[in-house]
């Protein structure tokens, strides 16, 4: 270094260098692995760049998810959710049902019917024998899938199935459900189609 | 690298696309937002300050308010809730013991120490939330057995989080809250409290200024300086000016003077009335406890 | 050593060509320092006596402590260091400075600049912007003279002979593109046009302030460090390919960090940052370690001179930069944001970091320059002392007392007048810690103003003697 302040140079310019060797391995690895890791945050994080998801929301469906709604719509969730729990498995969540499992919902007479004491049969009593649903027959035995359920939730499943894929019909309230429960009495009896038609609708 | 050129293109790229993420990109998504409405209510958002309240906005830049308060508030999460609003024929105190007792259904059990928690303490105020951090259908539920026995219930979503617990605002704040502000005072040091929603905490513009004044005078262990240097003590003429300062003894000038706040003064106290960063948003969605049915 | 080039030009050729400039930004860089220091103090006194600004608006807490921080950044950092820069751009290059009166006419445009924008502030006229606070005359003036001397640094690398890059040449020169960039476009669309609307203003300003005190520091002030490091151990720099590793992931992660944890904008810009500030922990290790692998094993000691600034400049390096990236850890911000925590970062990075490295680098510097040793070398070894436990007594408590308040802030059922009052004791001790700070930046003024008044006298008799007899001149000393 005290070569420095003599005014005039001799050997070597005193500038540092530096070897020509790269970086280890192991940092590499440690930047792909944090690379990796950073990406998976990003993703479920982010709320893929949408301008109204602010954390701590991860994506624009949980926002929508927590919209206060109005009694209709909330309905229509519980609903919605409750299906998909307990009807869905069989009749699908697109209301198209499967062949040789359930028939569909989706535009079927059954559901549309202007009253709903011969729908609400349906999951408070099961169904043995055949069917027949916009025109196919169905042989299928199901059981009384909503007797679980409380009056209020039947009501809000009902509601939306008869709302929705293109259903378009009228809600039905807990009271309804209340009154055919009362009617069917403690042990319903599953019935076919046939013998469903016989009461009133 | 052995060029010039190459370090500047190496540096060019990587200052390019961050410039581009954190500046061009913000710009295009947040710089030309528009207003927006409140929830449920329509109303625009956010609301526009008066003449005052908008030159009060230079003065808390000018004195370097950002420097010690905040106006953000932050929250951690949401969750669907139920609101009991009306008790019916029962006592809290049987409700408190029904609603217990309603924890032992299979879809409750995990709320059980939530909403023990929430009933803690609770003596029969109305409205009551009740909360176990999610979703729609547990909590319905439990409004379904409580209007069974008659009690009304509506149901909520909040927010939680440290600054809604502390009162400081009842949603976080979001890029909506500022349209209106240039510049931008967000702060991000909490030597005093969160601003957000001043206005709604703290709305009399005599307390304001009284504040600003005499902190200590106010709130009693504050640490804020006193910025008397924004009002002026003078003598009282044949009567008292009508916007002078009512202040504690200790705090009052000599006798025969009066604390008369300048314009700059008038100005912060109706910019900090004008903190009411409190609507339900889309992006901030929460019940409000007076919501329209 | 290396083996020689094709020399003509002497090492002391090239020191006496930067003379001029370096004094000019040295000289202001160390007066602006003390200066700042002393209204930090000024500032954090009115949390230890709430009223004693209450009449004098100048100095009170928002107005004073805004100033310092730009006194600090703009008035000492960046000055200081564009004047290591430029030396070590003409000796890289083994030519002397290029255009050396640009950097001088910058320097004297850059100190009416920090000037201007000081009293403004003072005056309550800042723009309002955390770290951008000097208003439209002060921003354009500082902006001007940066370029010019990234003008002259440029042309000295253009004209070097060896055409191979060295790594210092890397951060340096990314340096002077960078700040000339981020700085003129926040400054663009904050200060000097119609801003645009809302919180677009704070993401700005936050891109701003992250490669300000992140990115530029370090790019700065590593590049001077690996400059002077292997000087002084008499090793070659420990690996190039290393040091182009650390170069690429700051340049190319370090400049996403910035957006605070639950800040009101949409939540991708937050989530960002925080995958940036994980991403950028590689180059603070990776460059730490390079600097610990040059000086491994060589035989040097620290009695108080520039390798103990740069060492410690260096460690802290890593351990505030750590610090600072941990804060965009959205769980650490629950605790850390809003809190003297990052306050504590932030002088850490500036003093700790940047000013030790600096100042070590002017007192290797000056003597070269002005061709003469420091009046002052007992004060120059007592700086290191006063800076060093000034800053770990300044920083340290107000990290822990952020910390606590952090904590007690968090608990909704704690009043926010106990967690604010926590941090109280901690502001004592810190303020302590400035004060020490103040007296060792006392020792850096004084040791450039002696050195400035030797020189100049020294000229002055250079013309004394020139005119009165010519006898008199070999005996005259210049």
């Amino acid at each position: 270094m005290s070569d420095e302040t003599k005014p005039c140079c001799s050997s070597g310019n005193g500038e540092p260098t530096a070897t020509r060797s790269t970086a280890p391995m192991w940092i590499i690895v440690v930047t792909l692995v944090l690379l990796f890791t950073g990406g998976l945050f990003l993703d479920s994080h982010s709320g893929w760049f949408d301008k109204n998801v602010y954390a701590p929301y991860q994506s624009s469906a949980q926002l929508e998810s927590f919209q206060p709604k109005s009694g209709a719509q909330a309905v229509l969730a519980r609903g919605k959710s409750i299906y998909e729990s307990v009807c869905g498995i069989c009749h699908g969540s697109d209301g198209l049902g499967k062949p040789g499992q359930a028939p569909p919902l989706a535009g079927s007479e059954w559901v549309m019917a202007k009253g709903v004491k011969r729908l609400l049969h349906i999951p408070l009593a099961g169904v043995a024998g055949a069917i027949q649903v916009g025109g196919k027959d169905w042989n299928m035995n199901m059981a009384a899938m909503g007797a679980a359920l409380s009056d209020d939730d039947l009501a809000a499943v009902l509601t939306y199935v008869r709302s929705s894929w293109g259903n378009k019909a009228g809600v039905v309230t807990g009271d309804d459900v209340k009154s055919v429960r009362a009617e069917i009495g403690k042990s319903p009896q599953p019935m076919s189609g046939d013998q469903m038609m016989k009461m009133p609708e | 690298m052995k060029t010039g050129f190459s370090v500047f293109v190496a540096a060019f790229v990587a200052f390019g696309a961050s410039w581009l993420g954190l500046v061009y990109g913000p710009l295009k998504q947040l710089g030309v937002a528009k207003e927006t409405t409140v929830l449920q209510l329509g109303d625009k958002w956010p609301v526009q300050r008066t003449g005052a309240a908008t030159l009060g906005l230079q003065v808390y830049r000018g004195n370097g308010c950002a420097a010690c308060h905040t106006e953000q508030v932050h929250q951690t999460g949401a969750a669907n809730v139920i609101s009991i609003t009306d008790l019916g024929s029962h006592k809290s105190s049987d409700l408190k013991d029904f609603i217990t007792s309603l924890m032992v259904v299979p879809e409750l059990m995990n709320c059980s120490n939530a909403i023990t928690g929430n009933l803690a303490g609770w003596n029969g105020e109305l409205p009551k939330v009740l909360y176990c951090g999610a979703q729609d259908t547990v909590v319905s539920l439990l409004g379904d057995k409580l209007k069974a026995v008659g009690v009304k219930t509506e149901p909520r979503v909040i927010a939680t989080g440290t600054d809604i617990a502390r009162g400081w605002g009842t949603r976080q704040s979001v890029a909506a809250d500022y349209l209106y502000d240039s510049p931008v005072q967000l702060g991000n040091l909490r030597a005093g409290p969160d601003l957000a929603t001043i206005g709604i905490r703290a709305p009399d513009l005599n307390w304001q200024l009284q504040h600003l004044y005499a902190p200590r005078s106010v709130v009693k262990d504050s640490t804020m300086p006193a910025f008397r240097y924004l009002f002026t003590v003078q003598k009282i003429g044949t009567l008292p000016a009508p916007d002078a300062l009512v202040l504690p003894k200790d705090f009052a000038p000599a006798d025969g003077y009066e604390v008369v706040p300048t314009p700059a003064a008038k100005e912060l106290a109706a910019y900090l009335v004008s903190l009411k960063n409190n609507a339900p948003l889309y992006e901030a969605p929460f019940t409000p406890i007076t919501a329209a049915k | 050593m290396n083996p020689t080039e094709n020399k003509t030009i002497c090492s002391s050729e090239i020191d006496v060509s930067c003379r001029v400039p370096l004094l000019a930004l040295f000289g202001g860089a160390a007066l602006w320092l003390v200066l700042g220091l002393a209204l930090g103090i000024a500032a954090m006194l009115s949390f230890h006596k709430p009223d004693m600004f209450a009449d004098c608006p100048v100095l009170n807490y928002g107005h004073a402590q805004a100033a310092a921080n730009d006194l600090l950044l703009y008035g000492f950092v960046i000055p200081a260091a564009l004047g290591v820069i430029l030396w070590i751009f003409a000796r890289l290059s083994q030519s002397p400075l290029a255009l050396p009166i640009v950097p001088v006419v910058a320097a004297n445009l850059w100190h009416v600049g920090v000037l201007v924008g000081t009293i403004s502030i003072l005056l309550g006229y800042s723009t309002g912007h955390p770290w951008l606070e000097y208003p439209r005359g002060a921003s354009v003036l500082l902006f001007t003279a940066f370029l010019l001397v990234a003008v002259s640094a440029v042309a000295t690398m253009g004209f070097r002979l060896n055409r191979e890059l060295y790594p210092s040449h890397w951060f340096l020169f990314a340096a002077l593109l960078w700040f000339v960039w981020s700085y003129g476009t926040a400054n663009l669309f904050l200060v000097c046009n119609h801003p645009p609307r809302g919180v677009v203003q704070a993401v700005i300003d936050w891109w701003l302030t992250n490669n300000l005190l992140f990115v530029w520091l370090a790019l700065a002030g590593v590049g001077i460090a690996f400059y002077f490091l292997p000087k002084i151990a008499g090793k070659p720099l420990a690996s190039s390919g290393y040091a182009l590793f650390g170069f690429f992931t700051l340049v190319f992660f370090g400049a996403w960090v910035g957006i605070p944890s639950g800040a009101p904008v949409p939540a991708w810009l937050p989530t960002v940052s925080a995958f940036a500030a994980l991403l950028s922990i590689i180059p603070v290790f990776a460059l730490g370690i390079i600097a610990r692998k040059t000086v491994w094993g060589a035989n040097v000691t620290c009695f108080g001179g520039p390798f103990c600034f740069i060492r410690f400049g260096m460690l802290s390096f890593v351990a505030a930069n750590l610090l600072y990236l941990g804060e965009f850890c959205p769980r650490a911000s629950r605790v850390l944001d809003f809190t003297w925590f990052n306050v504590g970062v932030t002088q850490w990075q500036l003093l700790g970091f940047a000013g030790m490295i600096l100042c070590g680098a002017i007192y290797e510097i000056l003597p070269r320059v002005m061709n003469k040793e420091l009046p002052f070398t007992k004060l120059a070894k007592l700086n290191f002392f006063l800076f060093a436990g000034g800053t770990l007594l300044f920083v340290i408590p107000l990290l822990i007392g952020g910390v606590e308040q952090g904590m007690k802030l968090r608990d909704a059922a704690v009043p926010f007048a106990d967690a604010s009052a926590v941090a109280l004791k901690f502001l004592r001790i810190s303020t302590t810690g400035q004060l020490l700070v103040l007296l060792g930046a006392l020792c850096l003024l004084l040791n450039i103003l002696v050195m400035t008044i030797q020189w100049k006298l020294g000229l002055v008799k250079c013309v004394i003697a020139a005119v009165t007899a010519p006898l008199k001149t070999s005996e005259v000393k210049s």
